[in-house]
């Protein structure tokens, strides 16, 4: 069974299927993620290396941007991305 | 099993896939009483809301709502109980111009006891029972379905399983015929670029873009950061990190069908086809405006599960992942989270809903009318002024 699911091609994050912990390697579609931290079921691990305020893709349609740089196999939540829209942050 | 429809036609051509007798209060007051006398009576149903006839500006929301409501095709007949202000007469008289042929008003005033009111409205509410009871369903074309789509609860599962299954039973029915409508503004913020490529022609593509750019504006008038409840932190357990994401996720509920147009609150769709409304996220107001707008039966999916149910609506609960579908099973009626263990694929579970709501529009009870679960509330833009 698939511990992540890519929605699409283009997507730089997957979803996790089950609770992931750090430590574990996913190996499955071809590709290979180390994973980096605890990440529980329904949560987005990257499936990229994401720069600093580039966007996070998700059904091949952005989602929001990383408000820091990101590495494959980290967590991907409210933390280190942020909404695009309807935003009050600071530019 | 049979792929035929059999319902409750109305004088207005419309279709009533419950044939409920409605205990309809025009006055805060008369709420508990509302539900009294449905309890007492032999199946009558009833809402309860917190409208005091203030007179302020959502005064035409609320008659709008209220009117739309009491004529929706599921009731066979509304007990209306008043205190006979000017403003209950507008609701009585709307809903009698949107086709309710079979009412009966009582007024406090009037009848000069609460007492003596409960007990006539029972026994008024019993004799329609009798009506409602004896006639039969006959067969009915795919339009009679009216289908309100709608979510709560929403996790990260929500985009990959429910809903998009939920879109799959919506486009087989808006392909028969029927009609489909998406709610939701406050969830389809960052998506609706996406609905709008899928109009019919490009003013309907520009009436999806204005709704959610004139809710953008009112929002941003009232200076709220939206992300401290957009999404919720339930959402936010759940996996959900942005409105945007929560929006993508959540418009798959509308399947791949063209949009044919745009209703505002509580507006009932008119020619068959897929729509969107324009309603809050709050999940009970929002299915007060799909009453309204005479929506007969309504899918809800949800990833943190819910009872909400609606005293005219059946409302099918769909869970998004299995362990909350196992964890209370009196609430959900079918499980999509097997698509994420990959049990089931998206188009099976989209025809095992698909059965079910030709089922439930067949008679067929929710796990949410079993419960008895009959939630209702008002939506308000203003502060209230009396």
């Amino acid at each position: 069974m698939r511990k992540v699911l890519i929605l699409h091609p283009s997507d730089n994050i997957a979803v996790c299927l089950i609770d992931l912990v750090a430590g574990d390697v996913i190996e499955q579609d071809g590709f290979r993620i180390s994973v980096l931290n605890n990440i529980p079921r329904g949560h987005k691990i990257a499936s990229r290396d994401i720069a600093k305020s580039e966007g996070i893709i998700k059904y091949g349609e952005r989602m929001g941007h990383a408000v820091t740089s990101i590495k494959l196999g980290e967590h991907v939540h409210v933390h280190n991305i942020l909404g695009d829209r309807l935003s009050t942050e600071a530019s | 099993m049979t792929s035929q429809l059999f319902a409750y036609k109305r004088e207005t051509g419309q279709w009533g896939l419950r044939n409920h007798v409605l205990i309809l209060p025009l006055h805060s007051a008369l709420a508990s009483s509302a539900r009294a006398i449905a309890d007492a009576s032999n199946g009558a149903v009833a809402i309860s809301h917190d409208w005091s006839g203030e007179v302020d500006n959502d005064l035409p929301r609320i008659l709008f709502t209220l009117t739309g409501y009491a004529a929706n095709p599921n009731n066979y007949a509304v007990v209306f109980l008043s205190i006979g202000t000017p403003n209950e007469k507008q609701i009585i008289a709307g809903a009698q111009s949107l086709g309710l042929t079979r009412f009966t008003t009582l007024s406090l005033p009037e009848i000069g006891s609460m007492e003596k009111l409960q007990e006539k409205a029972i026994s008024v509410a019993n004799e329609y029972m009798k009506g409602a009871v004896a006639e039969k369903r006959i067969a009915a074309p795919w339009s009679a379905i009216v289908l309100g789509l709608e979510c709560g609860g929403s996790d990260a599962l929500s985009g990959i399983t429910a809903n998009p299954a939920l879109g799959v039973a919506s486009d087989r029915l808006v392909e028969l015929g029927a009609t489909s409508v998406l709610g939701e503004t406050t969830e389809i913020l960052g998506a609706e670029h996406l609905l709008a490529a899928r109009a019919i022609d490009p003013e309907v593509g520009k009436k999806i873009v204005a709704m959610v750019a004139r809710y953008e504006a009112s929002i941003n008038y009232e200076g709220i950061d939206i992300r401290g409840a957009q999404p919720s932190r339930g959402n936010i357990e759940g996996g959900l990190s942005t409105l945007e994401e929560k929006s993508l996720g959540a418009a798959k509920k509308a399947g791949n069908a063209p949009f044919t147009g745009v209703l505002e609150f509580g507006e009932k769709p008119v020619v068959p086809g897929l729509y969107f409304m324009d309603t809050p996220g709050h999940d009970i107001e929002q299915l007060a405006g799909f009453g309204a707008g005479h929506i007969n039966v309504v899918v809800f999916t949800s990833g943190r599960g819910t009872p909400t149910g609606s005293a005219i609506m059946p409302t099918i609960k769909v869970s998004t992942n299995t362990p909350m579908f196992e964890s209370i099973p009196d609430l959900i009626d079918l499980d999509a989270g097997t698509i994420a263990d990959g049990v089931e694929t998206l188009a099976q579970v989209g025809d095992r809903i698909f059965d079910e709501i030709l089922e439930v529009a067949n008679g067929k009870e929710t796990k949410a009318e079993l419960g008895g679960h009959h939630e209702f509330a008002l939506s308000r833009m203003y502060n209230t002024v009396v």
